[in-house]
């Protein structure tokens, strides 16, 4: 192995799964860069061997099939913004991608599989993916396997495992009938959230009938809230209430960083959930006015 | 394995019209090249972090940040800098727009803005205020306000599209 940094393009995932299980850890998958160019410009980063992946057409494409949606790894944030199938069927996705910081010059690089492997807590495609409950199609030298999303969310960072390739994301569309929202609370004119919650609803008539919460930024891992007892009632300032409370109660190790302290960032995590779950009812009421 | 392994990558650019191969080490960035190897010092550099956006180039006219861009992840692309907004060797619209409403002040940011602002305006003729302040919001500016640059932007565009109305208010 050389003292200089290698690259490497390989042309099938078959070729990319080959280097990473023959390289030892220095070796990394580029796919948009727009994380780890940072840390390779300011030294934190020195790669033995950058394996760019952007040459193998299996991890590109939306299609749909059978009742489910797969995104190509690559997939960048402003295609999962402008495409018809993810606008149809998952628009909570479209919608937390619009809500990425950075600008278009990121949301024209940054891939859907960079944002997922790099599994940073201040990320907003996440909380989405989880509330959606997707699974992942994940190759290494002794195939393909498919996981769900929530199996592969560890508390380390970069969590797939150094000799494993993200080829696709399978998401079924959201349920019909039901409503979602995305909030994403910003402390400063930064990029990041100090709390996003993304939220799927189902009302029957006045009532909620099911609520999925994923609430992200506010500690390590993202948190799934548990809603159960507030299932079956109306919305009332009660239930936003009940909401706030049980978010504080699941963070029991919020983050402190420069996005907030401790304290405050548990009571963001409930206000931005009380919000998200709002905003999709709110979005329901509008349309059944119109 | 090994023959995948390369010491350096080859690539074809073709930057502000002219085309140029390249010989690119592993881990160098579009924006070392540009300024490096190519001579094109109008693309600035600020941060190296992606979050200046004062880099700014086109990439088959979308707007990247070429500091957080690996140029070897580029075998073949269409590359626009600031020297590629001119036309016959005067300003182009958009530049002349910046120009007119003192859209810049000490300038190190206009390179990245004038290219957000063509991305913009090449398939959005009629942008609303919320739409320029969503192309814009990759690029800081530590000078202007922005106020100056949102006229400049409405400037261009009705420079461009002269029969159009623009939903941007006037400033
Ligand atoms: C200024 C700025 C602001 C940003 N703001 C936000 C924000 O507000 N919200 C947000 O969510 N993100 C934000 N980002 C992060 C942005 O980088 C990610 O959203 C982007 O999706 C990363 O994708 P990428 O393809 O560029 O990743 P890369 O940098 O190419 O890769 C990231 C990690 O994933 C690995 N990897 C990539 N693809 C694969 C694959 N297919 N299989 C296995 N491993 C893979 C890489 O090895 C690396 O470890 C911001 C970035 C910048 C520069
Ligand atoms: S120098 Fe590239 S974003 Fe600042
Ligand atoms: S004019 Fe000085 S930074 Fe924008």
């Amino acid at each position: 192995m050389s003292l200089y940094p290698m690259y490497a393009r390989p042309r099938s995932v078959e070729e990319a799964v080959g280097l990473l299980a023959g390289l030892s850890s220095g070796a990394v998958v580029v796919a948009g860069g727009q994380e780890l160019m940072p840390a390779v410009n300011s030294g934190t980063l020195m790669p033995e061997v950058f394996i760019d992946v952007a040459g193998i057409e299996a991890l590109r494409g939306i299609d749909f099939n059978e009742g489910v949606l797969s995104i190509g790894a690559l997939t960048v944030h402003r295609e999962l913004q402008g495409n018809a199938l993810v606008g149809e069927h998952l628009p909570l996705l479209a919608n937390s991608a619009s809500q990425v910081g950075g600008g278009w010059q990121v949301h024209n690089r940054g891939t859907i599989g960079g944002n997922i492997v790099a599994m940073h807590p201040l990320y907003d495609i996440a909380p989405s993916l989880l509330a959606l409950e997707v699974e992942l199609e994940i190759a290494d030298e002794s195939g393909v396997r498919t996981t769900a999303f929530a199996d592969v969310l560890t508390d380390t960072r970069h969590g797939l495992g150094s000799d494993s390739l993200l080829v696709r994301v399978l998401a079924r569309p959201q349920p019909s009938g039901s409503c979602w929202g995305y909030q994403k609370f910003k402390s400063t004119g930064g990029a990041y959230g100090s709390a996003n919650a993304a939220a799927i609803v189902q009302l029957d008539g006045q009532s909620l009938s099911a609520v999925r919460l994923v609430v992200g930024a506010a500690a390590e891992k993202l948190e799934v809230i548990d809603l159960s007892h507030i299932v079956g009632k109306p919305w009332s300032e009660d239930v936003g209430r009940t909401i706030e409370a049980a978010c504080r109660e699941a963070i029991s190790q919020p983050l402190s960083d420069q996005q907030g302290d401790a304290e405050w960032r548990r009571a963001m995590a409930g206000v931005v959930a009380r919000r998200a779950v709002q905003q999709a009812i709110n979005s329901q009421r509008e349309e059944g006015a119109a | 394995m090994e023959d995948l392994l390369h010491m350096s990558a080859l690539i074809q650019l073709r930057i502000d019209g002219e085309l140029h191969e390249l010989e690119v080490l592993p881990n160098a960035t579009l924006l070392d090249v540009l300024r490096d190897e190519v001579g094109k010092k109008g693309t600035h550099m600020g941060c190296r972090t992606g979050h200046c956006g004062a880099c700014t180039v086109m990439i088959d006219g979308k707007v990247a940040k070429s500091c957080i861009t690996l140029a070897a992840s580029l075998p073949r692309a269409t590359i626009t800098t600031i020297e590629g907004l001119q036309q016959d060797g005067e300003m182009g619209p958009i530049q002349q727009a910046f120009w007119d409403e003192a859209g810049l002040q000490c300038g190190y940011c206009a390179p990245g803005i004038l290219l957000s602002t063509a991305e913009l305006l090449a398939d959005n003729h009629q942008p609303s205020a919320a739409e320029v302040d969503q192309a814009l919001a990759g690029n800081l500016c530590r000078c202007t306000g922005y106020q100056s640059i949102k006229r400049a932007v409405h400037s261009a565009c009705v420079r461009m599209y002269p029969d159009q109305e623009t939903g941007i208010e006037e400033g």
